[in-house]
């Protein structure tokens, strides 16, 4: 096993490097993930110790901010831009020719076509993340439901329990097959921590819960432009991305090809992006978008 | 030079008396038709007229249900009743026509709208992307997106005053089938409902035109920005009512129109503060600008 640092290794603690042998308990609190360099991929962790998630988030926490310089960041609520992965918040290298206004243009390319101008200084915020993971055995809701706090079940209306923490705030849906859905954290290490917070809960109560394939499956995020848009312009020029029926909703909802997002653009110049895997997703899909939404600007 | 004898229905040959054609149909009229006034029934026609765009263009024929006495048995039942598996595979389709021209009859469309709507659904059930909904559905979408491409658009909330299906059924189905058909339609706009709700609610031509200025011009001076031009048109006829000596009140234009009467409140208070530049120039006053009333 590899050992990066001085302590002895326990009996049973697994390498942080790779290879996780599932089933043993991992305990230490002060093994640090890693040299301290790189920030770490999520490691595909069974265990269900929250102290070790949150020295986790802490660690990554702090090795963004020693590659920043030190900017200050909660626990995973960062304002700024989330390092660990690859962003790209400048202009994407239009790999088409100039954006022509004209309506009449056959707009054959994919991705919205971006004249070189600097980057908005908008970045967007993300409101809500789904996430699923699988607990791995299969559950009694009734007891669960009759045990645990802030729980509710009603068979005959849904076939879940529903669960809610304070901390962070989200809600749980969790199925006999042991599937778990957490909504409404605002960042994917909250969404990640929350669930955990619930599996806990569930072992708590006498299942042999595991954390397997946690994925996050929607990200939302919102922003605001600060200008007014036309949107009769934009759904005149964007036809085959845009639809805008006042009758049925009143934003104008634009389904941006690449990446693949669905945006609802508002009169007031507020917009929501939906749809995301991973958070470069958003500010990638607000970067293509925040050009297209300044030509169609109201000038009065 | 052959002549026909019309009698046999042979062409025979007068110089050496050679019968060339045997039992040659007669496809000459069955009877004599005059041109008269009766203009509707064409005699020398024997069925409907057939629609091969939209039926495929089969030629089977069926026996009708009988007249007179002699068809029906000791019972009342009719005699010869077998009248089912006629074209089995469009029946749905066939069903979906009558439909739509029951809708449509409802809101007295004319027939190109009908065979617009009618061209809509047989597109849209022969790609069968949308199988699995409703066929009303489908059809009252189609209804819908006939009406906005002949440029004289329905509301949604009229197509189902006239359709059993729900307006947020409709509205999915909508835009399923604009995807499914690779098209779109023209945005709406104010002017388009003016003539139809006016109309219905008796205002004078002078009103209507005060009317469509006045929403036109609410919406060039953005001050009813990310309102639905149903709620600016009927705040707008309300205005120009009020202004006038037919008064309506708001609870009427909604009822016609279709939008709540809070609705109508709300874009009416966003009008209302530069009400004196909406107004058309030549436009007679019969309650002056300032006597208008401000909710």
């Amino acid at each position: 096993m590899e050992q990066n640092n001085s302590l002895p290794p326990f009996q049973g603690l697994a390498s942080p490097q790779g290879a996780m042998t599932p089933g043993m308990p991992i305990f230490s609190p002060m093994m640090p993930y890693g040299s301290g360099l790189t920030p770490q991929p999520v490691t595909n962790t069974n265990s269900l110790s929250l102290l070790e998630e949150q020295q986790r988030q802490q660690q990554q926490q702090q090795q963004a901010s020693a590659q920043q310089g030190g900017v200050p960041g909660g626990l995973g609520q960062t304002p700024q831009l989330y390092h660990s992965q690859t962003v790209t918040t400048t202009t994407l290298p239009g790999n088409t020719p100039l954006y022509t206004a004209t309506p009449l243009t056959p707009m054959t390319p994919i991705t919205p076509a971006t004249p070189a101008s600097e980057s908005s200084g908008i970045v967007p915020q993300l409101q809500n993340i789904v996430s699923t993971v699988n607990l791995g055995c299969k559950l009694d809701l009734k007891t669960i439901a009759l045990r645990a706090r802030n729980a509710e079940y009603n068979p005959k209306r849904f076939a879940a329990v529903i669960m809610r923490i304070r901390e962070p705030r989200t809600t749980a849906l969790i199925f006999s097959s042991g599937k778990m859905v957490c909504t409404g954290a605002k960042s994917e290490e909250q969404s990640r921590l929350a669930a955990r917070k619930y599996a806990r809960v569930v072992q708590k109560l006498g299942f042999p819960a595991k954390f397997l394939d946690f994925k996050i499956q929607n990200m939302v995020g919102s922003c605001d432009v600060k200008f007014p848009i036309r949107l009769e312009g934009l759904v005149l020029t964007h036809q085959q991305f845009s639809s805008y029926e006042p009758e049925l909703f009143p934003g104008l909802i634009y389904r941006m090809i690449k990446p693949r997002i669905v945006l609802l653009i508002f009169v007031s110049g507020k917009v929501v992006l939906t749809g995301a895997k991973v958070r470069g997703e958003i500010y990638e899909a607000f970067e293509n978008i925040y050009p297209i939404l300044k030509g169609f600007r109201k000038t009065t | 030079m052959l002549v026909e004898d019309y009698r046999a229905g042979d062409m025979i040959c007068p110089e050496c008396g050679l019968v060339v054609g045997d039992r040659v149909i007669d496809v000459g009229s069955e009877w004599r038709t005059f041109t008269n006034e009766k203009a509707t029934k064409d005699p020398s026609r024997v069925g409907d007229a057939q629609n091969p765009l939209l039926n495929g263009g089969d030629l089977t024929t069926m026996i009708s249900k009988g007249t007179g006495a002699a068809s029906f048995d000791e019972f009342g039942n009719s005699k010869y009743q077998n009248r089912r598996t006629m074209s089995s595979s469009d029946r749905a389709m066939l069903n979906a026509f009558k439909e739509i021209t029951t809708m449509a009859d409802r809101i007295n469309l004319p027939r190109n709208i009908i065979d617009r709507t009618n061209n809509l659904f047989k597109q849209v059930y022969e790609q069968k992307s949308l199988k699995g909904r409703a066929n009303d559905a489908i059809a009252s979408a189609c209804l819908y997106i006939a009406c906005r491409q002949e440029g004289v658009p329905r509301t949604f909330k009229e197509i189902c005053a006239v359709s059993r299906i729900s307006k947020k059924e409709i509205g999915r189905c909508f835009k399923l089938i604009l995807k499914a058909l690779e098209t779109s339609v023209d945005l709406i706009t104010t002017g388009d409902f003016m003539s139809r709700f006016c109309s219905n609610l008796g205002l004078p031509k002078q009103v209507q035109m005060a009317a469509t200025y006045i929403a036109r011009k609410a919406v060039e001076l953005d001050l009813v920005p990310g309102r639905s031009p149903i709620s600016v048109a009927a705040a707008a006829i309300y205005m120009a009512s009020q202004a006038s000596a037919e008064k309506k009140t708001q609870k009427e234009i909604g009822d016609i129109a279709g939008v709540a009467d809070v609705t109508i409140r709300q874009s009416y208070r966003l009008i209302y503060p530069r009400a004196a530049d909406l107004f058309p120039p030549d436009f007679k006053f019969d309650t002056p600008v300032d006597k208008l009333p401000q909710l």
